[in-house]
């Protein structure tokens, strides 16, 4: 009777019971005792069946809840890394370039004398008041450098060796030489080797002993020393024919004064040397041999010349 | 260059560390994984907790898993979180032996009679026909009611239940005594 019921054609209640919209006790009623422990057995084995197949996509949402609650501080750590990394990169890279770029720059001031040892161990001696210029950068492809003023050069032998003045170009494979380049005044001096001067575009080749300089105003000269070094580098400015313009420049750079040349006529040459140790014999000497007088004004640095 | 190597080589190419390899490796396998763990722990709750824990690993790891190791990856460590746990359990049940409720209160056996019975079931579900089967899975999986099966299926009330009633005719046939 109750197989029956089971096996009706009609008989929906297991879909009920499975449901809960029948309970157990219903069924007992409706399937033998053997039937209804196997169905009971049997939901609870569904029951696991569907907890093991559910879907696990909520599971999936704490995964992905956990990773970013463990991985954001990690990340923005990691940024915050990546951008300070990069920025300080940025800052070295721009500061070093920055540095590259910029020329190396030596200058002297009033009275002082400097040798500045270069990168390929080449000297020079900068006089009072000078200054070079010259790319750390390009230095290994080109030597090269900018002078204003005066400066005594011991190249090393090797490549070009180039000294670019306002005034014109000095080019050199390895000599020492002088070159004093100031404003409407240019004088280069060879003391050893070999010195191409390009000046107006025109190239004069100078051998030891030999100079050349070119004063605003008139011929370019020839000059003749017997010298082996200039003698400013023992504390001596030697001149031969020079206008006294560019001796007073000298002095001024030399002492640190300045001088009104205005009743003057500074145009008269000068022969003759100052030493740079004592101010008061410079002057004397400069002064007396061009029948000038000179007046210092008190506690300033300017001092007055005035016609004999 | 063959398509077959092609395949293979761009399956080597695939990378658990991208989120939605991730996601559609999650989809194959967190199921087994929880299956797993589950005739380990005897416990649906922690080998729901222990899977999570076993996929966040492997996340964590996905640059050294290459794609055909994760599997076995996520199945070690699943194992060994599994070993941990019980090792863990068995230092408190030695100090607070009153203190500490078993979450396994199956045992072994009854585990493997357990493994043993869904392994029939699946293979009983698998072998209905496809109209007791979804109306079998519509309702125990997807948890839908007998009158939104019969609506979506376009038949009767009666005849979902009288498909569900058969299945269970089947199951009871197929299975047997438990």
């Amino acid at each position: 009777m109750k197989n029956n019921n089971l096996h009706n054609k009609d008989a929906v209640f297991l879909a009920k019971w499975m449901a809960n919209e029948m309970t157990d006790r219903d069924l007992k009623k409706l399937v033998n005792n053997e039937d209804f422990l196997t169905y009971l057995a049997l939901k609870k084995g569904i029951l696991l069946y569907e907890r093991l197949e559910e879907p696990l996509d909520n599971s999936f949402k704490i995964i992905q809840n956990k990773i970013e609650n463990s991985t954001p501080k990690v990340k923005k750590l990691y940024l915050k890394w990546v951008i300070s990394i990069a920025a300080s990169l940025v800052l070295f890279f721009s500061i070093s370039n920055f540095f590259k770029n910029q020329p190396v720059l030596n200058t002297t001031n009033f009275g002082e004398q400097k040798t500045i040892t270069l990168l390929d161990s080449s000297k020079v001696t900068l006089t009072a008041k000078s200054e070079i210029k010259y790319h750390k950068k390009e230095w290994k492809n080109k030597r090269e450098l900018f002078l204003n003023g005066e400066a005594f050069f011991k190249v090393k032998k090797g490549s070009k060796f180039t000294v670019k003045t306002k005034n014109g170009k000095i080019e050199v494979l390895g000599t020492q030489f002088n070159v004093n380049s100031n404003k409407d005044f240019f004088e280069v001096t060879c003391y050893f080797g070999k010195v191409n001067v390009i000046y107006n575009a025109k190239e004069y080749i100078l051998l030891p002993g030999q100079g050349f300089r070119k004063i605003i105003g008139s011929k370019m000269e020839k000059l003749i020393t017997t010298q082996t070094i200039p003698t400013w580098l023992n504390g001596v400015s030697t001149y031969k024919s020079v206008p006294l313009k560019h001796v007073i420049l000298d002095l001024e750079k030399q002492f640190d004064i300045k001088f009104d040349a205005t009743k003057i006529n500074t145009k008269m040459l000068f022969t003759g040397s100052f030493n740079h140790k004592n101010k008061k014999l410079a002057f004397t000497t400069v002064f007396k041999a061009m029948y000038v007088d000179y007046k210092e004004i008190n506690d300033s640095k300017k001092i007055i010349l005035t016609k004999k | 260059m063959t398509s077959s190597k092609l395949i293979l080589m761009s399956k080597d190419l695939k990378k658990i560390c991208e989120s939605k390899v991730f996601e559609s490796f999650y989809k194959i396998y967190s199921k087994d994984l929880k299956r797993f763990l589950y005739y380990k722990f005897g416990d649906l709750n922690t080998a729901e907790d222990v899977m999570q824990d076993a996929f966040i690993k492997l996340w964590n790891n996905c640059k050294k898993v290459p794609y055909n190791k994760a599997k076995s990856f996520l199945f070690t460590v699943a194992n060994n979180l599994f070993l941990n746990i019980k090792k863990h359990e068995k230092v408190i049940r030695k100090n607070q032996i009153h203190l500490v409720k078993s979450n396994s209160n199956e045992t072994p056996d009854f585990l493997m009679e357990e493994k043993e019975f869904q392994l029939k079931l699946e293979k009983v579900i698998n072998d209905l026909t496809s109209k007791q089967r979804e109306v079998f899975l519509l309702s125990r999986i997807e948890k839908k009611k007998y009158r939104e099966i019969a609506e979506m299926l376009e038949i009767s009330i009666k005849a979902v239940e009288k498909r569900m009633h058969g299945v269970l005719l089947i199951m009871r046939k197929k299975i047997g005594k438990v």
